[in-house]
């Protein structure tokens, strides 16, 4: 009597493959393996996409399904993509100090290597020494491990501080995004250990792979945004459609009536928001190898809002419309911002769409709010006929 | 042997000098029907609040079971764990989702997150929904969503839910308010015979529902109790009918 998990969710699988031919049509355009139809910096751009889509779904079972209003989980996108960013930057710079003790005829000393490499990274903000949190920026392991112990930390704790004091609605949202901004804030400050705002950069470079074309880089980087993509789907459609699913939807829909049922309202907030921090980490760590640069601005309470901004206009309380959501705005948005969209001339004023982008994101966002509260993803209802 | 399972003594909570519950001192058995009577603002709302722990009172004792714990202190789901299901006023159920969810979710069962995210269907937790919705009149009704349901109907899938918990105590608000006369009839079975396993109290403002219940009645009037008895009894109370028809009356 018991049905599958894919027989019951067959979207799952509609995704799955989509995801897998979309992925199949870059790798077969790109520069490295295919026709280089898509040139590599647009591979960047759709892996970036990707790893967009992925912080979406966190958002979207967050907001969508448990009905917290988060604010704040790019600053865990952010944090993930430090973290990462951390070690990509300690190595690098590590093999070209190296690279120029080489010609000396006296080996330097590990104490000369470990200031030449302080002074390469930290110059900048006028320093040589290394925080106490690069401590472990010189072992991948650990800073892959940082990537999800960071963000799960700081959504445990923040989380735990909130919901047990029963912030909920609007309260929690400006919580979440004062944490954000603190957290901005903080890094833009020079002795924040964290090259303030110039940020960490020449993420693209892999250390250890220091030949490999840009074009293998980023198209590898694309298959792992994918990957991880459709493994964080899978997950949380699996986790949503048991009765994890019916409890959280529970509590977004009657708080206090789940409260009655037995559940302990706050530990299943707390457990929400710190596995989709987690997911947003591992999705920054992999958006900012491709974007080469991460710096405090992109962490910005803005940044969270256009985060909701997407999974509305995608469709809340459905994954793929998180999904489509966030390809559907982020593209659109650099089409728009990039100078893509052709100015239009009315005569007596021009409308410049790096100017007017915002102003027509904003008002797409109130249509849709109020005339498709569904949005992009509520089309698919009309696709499949009731049983 | 009947004895005693909630005992609520000494009982008072203000709320901005206005006394709601004053010194209220009441209890339960085990099993059976009881029917909370009272005017508006008699406090009967806020004695739920009290024992499912959702207002904290300034005095007094709540104590539960056999081994006497207080409630008091105790969070509302750890109340619920104990065995006390609360039906609101209101029909409040997951109209977002089907009957069979609303019931799932309800049942008895390990309530940590994780054990709810490897939670899966087994036979025996389906064969208790079914049973439930059989004995709530809602066996057709399993795959609908909540929210399609007739008011008479999520009335009991509410009440079907608190039975799913396999409680001791069901604390059930207004169940026939908004009721046909044959979904009332039908409610009064369901409540009857929760009552032969678990306790069941009932507020009520409808003295004819109160009637067909056939069950002790305890009268709340300003905080505390006016008359307890039977129906006839505490009808024929003098300050009952003051309270009950007003000072034109009186």
């Amino acid at each position: 009597m018991r049905k599958t998990f894919i027989a019951e969710n067959p979207s799952v699988l509609w995704f799955l493959a989509a995801l897998g031919l979309f992925t199949l049509v870059v790798t077969v355009l790109s520069e490295w393996v295919g026709t280089g139809l898509i040139p590599t910096s647009f591979v960047k751009t759709l892996g970036k996409t990707l790893c967009l889509c992925l912080i979406a779904i966190a958002m979207d079972v967050v907001w969508g399904y448990c009905g917290i209003l988060s604010l704040g989980h790019f600053a865990f996108f952010g944090i993930g993509g430090y973290a990462i960013g951390m070690w990509l930057m300690y190595a690098r710079t590590e093999s070209i100090v190296l690279e120029s003790f080489g010609s000396q005829v006296i080996p330097p000393t590990q104490q000369e290597i470990s200031d030449a490499i302080g002074n390469q990274i930290f110059g900048v903000v006028g320093s040589s020494e290394f925080p106490a949190i690069w401590a472990f920026a010189d072992n991948l392991y650990l800073q892959l491990l940082m990537i999800v112990l960071v963000p799960g930390l700081l959504a445990l704790v923040f989380g735990w501080l909130a919901f047990r004091s029963r912030v909920t609605g609007v309260y929690l949202s400006i919580l979440t995004q004062a944490m954000t901004l603190a957290l901005s804030l903080y890094l833009f400050q020079n002795d924040s250990g964290l090259r303030g705002n110039n940020g960490l950069s020449g993420l693209q470079n892999i250390p250890g792979f220091e030949t490999a074309p840009q074009s293998a880089v980023s198209l590898v980087f694309f298959w792992a945004s994918a990957f991880a993509l459709a493994a964080g789907y899978v997950f949380f459609a699996w986790a949503v459609s048991g009765k994890m699913g019916s409890v959280i939807k529970g509590i977004r829909d009657n708080e206090a009536r789940v409260r009655f049922l037995g559940y302990r309202v706050e530990s299943y907030k707390l457990f929400i928001f710190t596995v989709t921090a987690v997911v947003s980490g591992i999705a920054g760590a992999l958006y900012y190898p491709q974007a080469g640069i991460i710096n405090p601005g992109e962490i910005a309470p803005i940044a969270s809002i256009y985060l909701a901004v997407w999974v509305a206009i995608g469709g809340r309380g459905r994954l793929y419309g998180a999904v489509i959501g966030a390809a559907f705005v982020s593209l659109l948005s650099s089409w728009f911002t990039g100078g893509g969209a052709p100015a239009i001339n009315l005569g007596f004023y021009t409308i410049q769409w790096t100017d007017w982008w915002l102003v027509l994101l904003g008002l797409s966002f109130v249509a849709v709010t109020l005339f498709f509260p569904k949005g992009i993803g509520g089309l698919f209802d009309y696709l499949v006929r009731k049983p | 042997m009947n004895s005693t399972l909630l005992e609520v003594s000494g009982l008072t909570v203000s709320f901005d000098g206005f006394r709601a519950i004053n010194n209220l001192s009441v209890q339960f058995e085990e099993t059976g029907l009881r029917a909370i009577i009272g005017p508006n603002g008699a406090g009967k709302t806020t004695f739920m609040d009290i024992v499912t722990g959702k207002t904290r009172p300034d005095e007094g004792r709540v104590i539960w079971g056999e081994r006497n714990i207080s409630l008091l202190g105790m969070s509302e789901s750890d109340i619920a764990m104990q065995g006390i299901g609360r039906k609101f006023q209101k029909p409040t159920v997951f109209e977002a989702q089907t009957v069979r969810q609303n019931l799932a979710m309800a049942l008895k069962n390990p309530r940590s997150p994780m054990a709810v995210l490897m939670h899966r269907r087994t036979a025996r937790n389906g064969a208790r929904i079914e049973k439930i919705a059989e004995e709530t009149g809602l066996a057709d009704a399993l795959t609908r969503v909540a929210g399609e349901l007739s008011h008479g109907q999520k009335q009991w899938l509410e009440i079907g839910m608190l039975l799913a918990q396999d409680p001791r105590l069901l604390l059930v608000d207004e169940p026939a308010a908004g009721m046909t006369v044959e979904e009332r009839e039908k409610t009064t079975d369901i409540l009857k015979k929760a009552a032969q396993t678990c306790s069941v109290v009932v507020v009520e403002h409808d003295m004819e529902f109160v009637r067909r219940l056939e069950c002790k009645v305890t009268v709340l009037h300003e905080g505390s109790v006016l008359a307890e008895g039977s129906l006839d009894h505490v009808t024929s109370n003098q300050s009952v009918i003051d309270v009950y028809l007003g000072r034109a009356h009186a």
